[in-house]
């Protein structure tokens, strides 16, 4: 089973690549590169955006339950959780920026 | 970008637009801090008292994060923060530009912040001992390895301190920019008003939700996350002064 949707996973990936590649045969690499840097930047910033949702869930679920816990601690327990989603959000805007150079700088 | 993206209000050319928009934002600091501070009184009113009131949550915050020698520190700190926030506040009004949205503001207040901490943990404790601590409390043998990945992270701080400010402003323009072309006379509303039964049935109850959606959540959304990022850049900023001067209690 896992390798069946390994296997239909890159099959996914494969499909706008050679569909490409087949227009393109004439346009030249350029193009190519193009289409896979696009490619690149959405599915590497879907990833960074899901994975980022996992973490940031988590961290803010259990500061919940800390102020749940420890209503007296709430200010604290906020401003530690607003920085660590800062830092878990700047990961994900590491790879904001480099989608927007795949996309908009001509390489 | 510049096929979804109307161009800015005021636009002059051989002028980077960051640069004008910044300063715009010193204008208005400038413009509020004259007005408040033109008749200091002992029981404030008006303006004064909407000054003193920001000013004092940046006091407070300096107090808990460094301790009783932070309102040393308040001048940088509360520049910085009050010109991050108003250039955040910027970028939410169509037609002007957000100065924090563009790399090389972010990156020049986190220089500053770098290098204003460094300075400080220099001046605190000398240059020897400030360098020692980057070794930190480890066995001899493992100094040098902690020292090379200790001058890693600090040099990690000032990129994402900027990244991370850029990011955000950058992402959320972007995001409104593409939802008012959606909605806008290019999209969603143009095609109802081109009068086919399919814009009509789809098009005008599209722009309407789209209208309700921005106005209501990703306006606000926008506005948080200008304030929280302000906190952030400002807190972080206090964090890694607040580490600089701590050591030098410890030894």
């Amino acid at each position: 089973m896992p390798r069946i949707l390994t296997m239909s996973m890159m099959a996914i990936l494969a499909v706008p690549g050679m569909a490409w590649a087949q227009g393109a045969a004439a346009a030249g690499g350029d193009d190519l590169a193009k289409a896979f840097a696009v490619l690149a930047a959405g599915l590497g910033f879907g990833l960074a955006a899901g994975l980022c949702g996992l973490g940031q869930g988590r961290a803010a679920g259990q500061a919940v339950d800390a102020m749940a816990r420890q209503p007296g601690a709430i200010a604290r327990i906020q401003t530690a959780m607003l920085l660590g989603l800062a830092f878990i959000e700047s990961l994900v805007l590491f790879v904001f920026v480099i989608a927007v150079i795949l996309l908009f700088v001509k390489s | 970008m510049e096929l979804i993206e109307h161009p800015p209000i005021l636009h002059i050319a051989a002028i980077p637009d960051h640069i004008l928009y910044t300063w715009i934002a010193m204008a208005i600091l400038i413009t509020v801090a004259f007005v408040a501070s033109r008749r200091v009184q002992l029981v404030p009113t008006g303006s004064q008292n909407f000054m003193e009131i920001v000013l004092e949550q940046f006091v407070k915050e300096l107090d808990e994060t460094i301790g009783h020698d932070g309102r040393r520190y308040l001048p940088l700190i509360a520049t910085l923060g009050l010109f991050i926030l108003v250039s955040n506040l910027m970028g939410l009004v169509p037609g002007l530009v957000a100065p924090t949205a563009n790399l090389n503001t972010t990156a020049a207040c986190a220089l500053i912040v770098f290098v204003t901490y460094h300075v400080i943990g220099v001046r605190k404790q000398g240059f020897i001992p400030y360098l020692k601590h980057f070794a930190g409390p480890v066995p001899t043998v493992l100094k040098p390895l902690m020292f090379v990945i200790e001058i890693i992270s600090h040099c990690a701080r000032p990129l994402s301190l900027s990244l991370r400010l850029f990011g955000n402003m950058m992402a959320g323009h972007i995001l409104l920019a593409i939802f008012f072309f959606m909605m806008g006379f290019d999209g969603m509303l143009g095609w109802a008003l081109r009068g086919s039964v399919a814009g009509l049935v789809i098009g005008a109850p599209a722009a309407l939700i789209m209208v309700v959606f921005v106005v209501g959540f990703l306006f606000p959304l926008k506005i948080l996350v200008a304030f929280i990022q302000t906190f952030i850049f400002c807190k972080l900023a206090m964090l890694y002064i607040a580490a600089a001067v701590e050591e030098a209690e410890h030894h």
